[in-house]
């Protein structure tokens, strides 16, 4: 969620909140002779407010679980969220005065600080990261078919290459490439016409009309295609069947432009066109890569706030409990 | 060939019921939201189990009750099976007596009022301010009399000048001791000195703390051993804040040692009284010294019977006395009389008057002394030496300044004596009051880090002590830790 203009009203009311709780906190201080105190009436009232907006901001989850709850927009209970639950701070604060307690509420307090700061470290990451993935990311699918959609392009790029310097034994596709949901894929067709897609540019600028090339097969004799087998087993292959190894040039979208201009040098000139497309798919390979570590900063942090703030609401209930029975 | 790729291309990629399967960030998302939770169920659950229910404390004990960290039934008494939140004041008064604070307080709060327990390691006597500004900020007493001071909220706001310093009326401050002393010449260069020239007296060569060894610099060790009549009562007025003292063992320090004659003063004040003798009289009431001279005397002129033949001294012909003879012969009591009156009149019109404030009426005592003088094998019995004696008024010097507070000069050792007492080096008036005033002390004591404790339980005490009531044990070593009585 972008924190834009629109998050202002939201913003003024949290500050609202805060201002108000703290001048009351600050007459409470100086009127209470033992100092502010959790068991307190304002203390409570305080303890219960920050435990409710925590509780508000949890139900989020569970929101989500069940999107189809006509209760709000999406967009209100995330802002609610958000700024509910980085007034449960405050408030917890003001709740205990500022001083942590026994085992249990120190657990808590320790709690509702890691919860809180992994939320906002979350809430910057979501308002950066998306504008990232867009400019370094254009090619950006889902993420969780990257590694389905990686295997496709390493596919692709066997069969581009086999065509080029006849067959290396690489060209076989999984029988998990059958009946997908809802129809077949694209490659199943590609696969069976044993000739890279081609369409014209008219059709990837949203033409009517796509024109279909006829099928030039070249054929490379073996000395002829030796640099660029030894280039594609060696390096492109590996690179895009994601093996971490190390000084991949083809992850580095300058060096990988280097290495296939020098290729371009080796190779006959009816062949560029083929590496044209092998240098495409390298790319969009590299943009699934970004796109998986932007993805993992993306909702990473969530293997903290979540489970954390489960925990604290857990504890935070019992707290509730024994503290005022007892 | 260009590669090129469509919507419909890039969407046959993607299989339709992805969402359906779990990636590993979903799976360890699922898994840790179940597991931290549980964890912490087991955590609770665990210490529940095991009877330890420091968990639910609210914090650490103060340094005085530390030892029953483990123990909340010490405190929090259990009610059908359970902790009461609040502990009772019957459950502290079961080992500490809390006597009351005045016989005029209308109001009297619960020991956790002004405890609180459970901020850590603190000293649960360092109470805040608001706990004294409850009844002192709007004082109310029971028979309706308000002092002037009735709204006091702290040190800073509401505190008066001390007791000793303020005016009464028209009345400025004044010191109630009779000892006649300029601080102001005392302070300065000193020309001469019992060991030399040039002597620069320092505060400590007079002024030292109870538990402190006296400098003896000035001190005679012969009045130092001498026994005296007199008593501290007549030196000293009582220490009077007995009632408000902290039940707690003192240093010794707090207070400064009465300023002894035989301890300072002798080295200078020399009591000589006559040039035939190189000592002084005793520092004694002044019928002792009466009875000192008169026996010195006599038993000078036992011993020197041809001093009975005096020739006149022209240098004491007094105006308005008859002139006596060039020679006269005295019997040996005469001549006692004689010097003693003459030693006396040294004594009383001088020496001790310098100090002592005297007064001589005609109810004076007056010595009557039976004296044997003997002169060779005639015995001449000295039937009556009197004379009329004056009377040295109490001293009255104050130790005590502050009766309702406590201060311990102990704790302020690393100052200089005049950094708080500045007016000792003009004071020319022995009663002016050499007291620092309550601005001196919040230089140091006021409110923040970078001060010294300025709350109210620094220099006052709530509970009188002096009403305290012994309390019967109930606790066994054996038992703290277990709950156990």
């Amino acid at each position: 969620m972008r924190m834009d203009r629109t998050q202002r009203g939201w913003a003024l009311a949290s500050l609202a909140v805060v201002a108000i709780s703290g001048v009351a906190y600050t007459v409470y201080t100086l009127e209470s002779p033992q100092g502010p105190r959790g068991g307190s009436t304002v203390g409570l009232m305080f303890g219960v407010i920050g435990f409710g907006f925590m509780i508000v901001a949890a139900l989020l989850g569970a929101r989500k679980r069940v999107p189809t709850w006509r209760i709000g927009r999406a967009q209100a209970w995330m802002r609610g969220h958000l700024w509910l639950g980085f007034l449960a701070l405050p408030m917890i604060l003001f709740h205990g005065g500022f001083h942590f307690g026994g085992t249990l509420t120190r657990v808590l307090m320790w709690l509702l600080i890691v919860t809180v700061f992994s939320g906002v470290f979350g809430a910057a990451l979501q308002h950066y990261i998306p504008q990232v993935m867009t400019s370094d990311v254009p090619l950006e699918t889902i993420y969780d078919e990257i590694s389905r959609v990686r295997s496709l392009l390493r596919e692709e790029a066997d069969r581009s290459i086999e065509l080029l310097c006849g067959n290396l034994g690489l060209s076989k596709h999984s029988n998990e490439e059958g009946q997908r949901a809802g129809g077949f894929t694209a490659l199943r067709t590609i696969a069976a016409s044993a000739v890279p897609l081609r369409t014209s540019a008219a059709v990837s600028a949203g033409a009517s009309a796509a024109v279909a090339a006829a099928p030039e097969i070249i054929l490379l004799s073996e000395e002829e295609s030796a640099p660029l087998c030894r280039f594609y087993l060696g390096e492109m292959r590996p690179f895009l069947e994601g093996r971490k190894q190390g000084g991949q040039r083809l992850a580095d979208a300058a060096k990988a432009g280097s290495a296939f201009a020098g290729l371009r040098t080796l190779l006959p000139a009816p062949a560029h066109s083929t590496l044209t497309d092998l240098e495409d798919i390298c790319d969009e390979a590299r943009q699934l890569t970004r796109q998986e570590r932007l993805h993992r900063w993306l909702h990473g942090w969530l293997l903290l706030h979540i489970p954390l703030s489960l925990a604290l609401i857990l504890l935070g209930a019992i707290h509730a409990v024994m503290a005022l029975r007892y | 060939m260009a590669r090129t790729r469509t919507t419909k291309k890039l969407a046959q990629r993607i299989d339709l019921n992805y969402f359906k399967r779990p990636t590993p960030l979903k799976r360890a998302k699922f898994w840790l939201s179940l597991a931290l939770p549980l964890l912490a169920l087991i955590w609770i659950t665990w210490r529940g189990f095991s009877g330890d229910h420091r968990v639910y404390s609210s914090g650490r004990m103060s340094k005085a009750h530390a030892v029953l960290e483990k123990d909340c039934a010490a405190c929090h008494l259990r009610t059908a099976g359970a902790f009461s939140a609040k502990t009772a004041d019957a459950a502290c008064l079961d080992c500490h007596d809390g006597p009351i604070h005045h016989a005029e307080q209308i109001y009297a709060p619960n020991c956790t009022t002004c405890h609180i327990e459970h901020r850590g390691r603190i000293s649960l006597v360092a109470t805040s301010n608001a706990s004294c500004a409850q009844c002192h900020a709007r004082l109310l007493t029971r028979s309706g009399n308000l002092p002037l001071w009735a709204h006091i909220r702290s040190f800073e706001d509401g505190h008066p000048q001390f007791a000793a310093l303020r005016s009464v009326g028209d009345a400025r401050a004044s010191d109630p001791g009779t000892i006649k002393l300029n601080h102001a010449i005392h302070m300065k260069p000193i020309r001469r000195g019992p060991n030399g020239p040039n002597v620069h007296l320092e505060c400590g060569n007079c002024h030292r703390s109870t538990a402190a060894k006296a400098d003896l610099t000035f001190a005679d060790e012969k009045y130092r051993a001498a026994t005296v009549s007199y008593k501290d009562s007549d030196e000293f007025l009582p220490v009077r804040a007995e009632s408000l003292k902290p039940p707690r063992s003192e240093t010794g320090r707090e207070l400064m040692a009465p300023v002894k004659f035989a301890n300072a003063c002798t080295a200078c004040h020399l009591l000589t009284f006559d040039r035939r003798f190189d000592f002084g009289v005793p520092h004694d009431k002044a019928e002792v010294i009466h009875a000192f001279l008169v026996r010195t005397f006599g038993e000078y002129i036992a011993a020197h019977a041809g001093e009975v033949r005096v020739q006149r001294d022209p240098g004491r012909d007094l105006t308005g006395k008859p002139i006596t003879p060039e020679f006269r012969t005295l019997t040996p009591a005469q001549w006692v009389i004689d010097r003693t009156a003459v030693a006396e009149d040294l004594l009383w019109r001088k020496t001790c008057k310098q100090c002592h404030t005297l007064s001589f009426s005609p109810k004076s005592s007056r010595g009557k002394i039976e004296l044997s003088v003997s002169q060779g094998n005639d015995s001449d019995t000295l039937a009556s030496v009197s004379g009329e004696l004056p009377k040295v008024a109490p001293a009255n010097i104050s130790l005590q300044w502050m009766p309702h507070a406590k201060f311990d000069h102990g704790a302020h050792d690393g100052f200089t004596c005049v950094s708080c007492h500045a007016k000792a080096m003009t004071s020319t008036e022995s009663s002016d009051v050499l007291l620092p005033g309550i601005e001196t002390c919040k230089k140091c004591h006021a409110p923040g880090p970078d001060h010294a404790e300025s709350r109210c339980f620094e220099c006052h005490t709530y509970h009188d002590w002096s009403k305290r009531k012994e309390v019967t044990p109930k606790f066994t070593l054996p038992a703290l830790g277990t709950g156990g009585r």
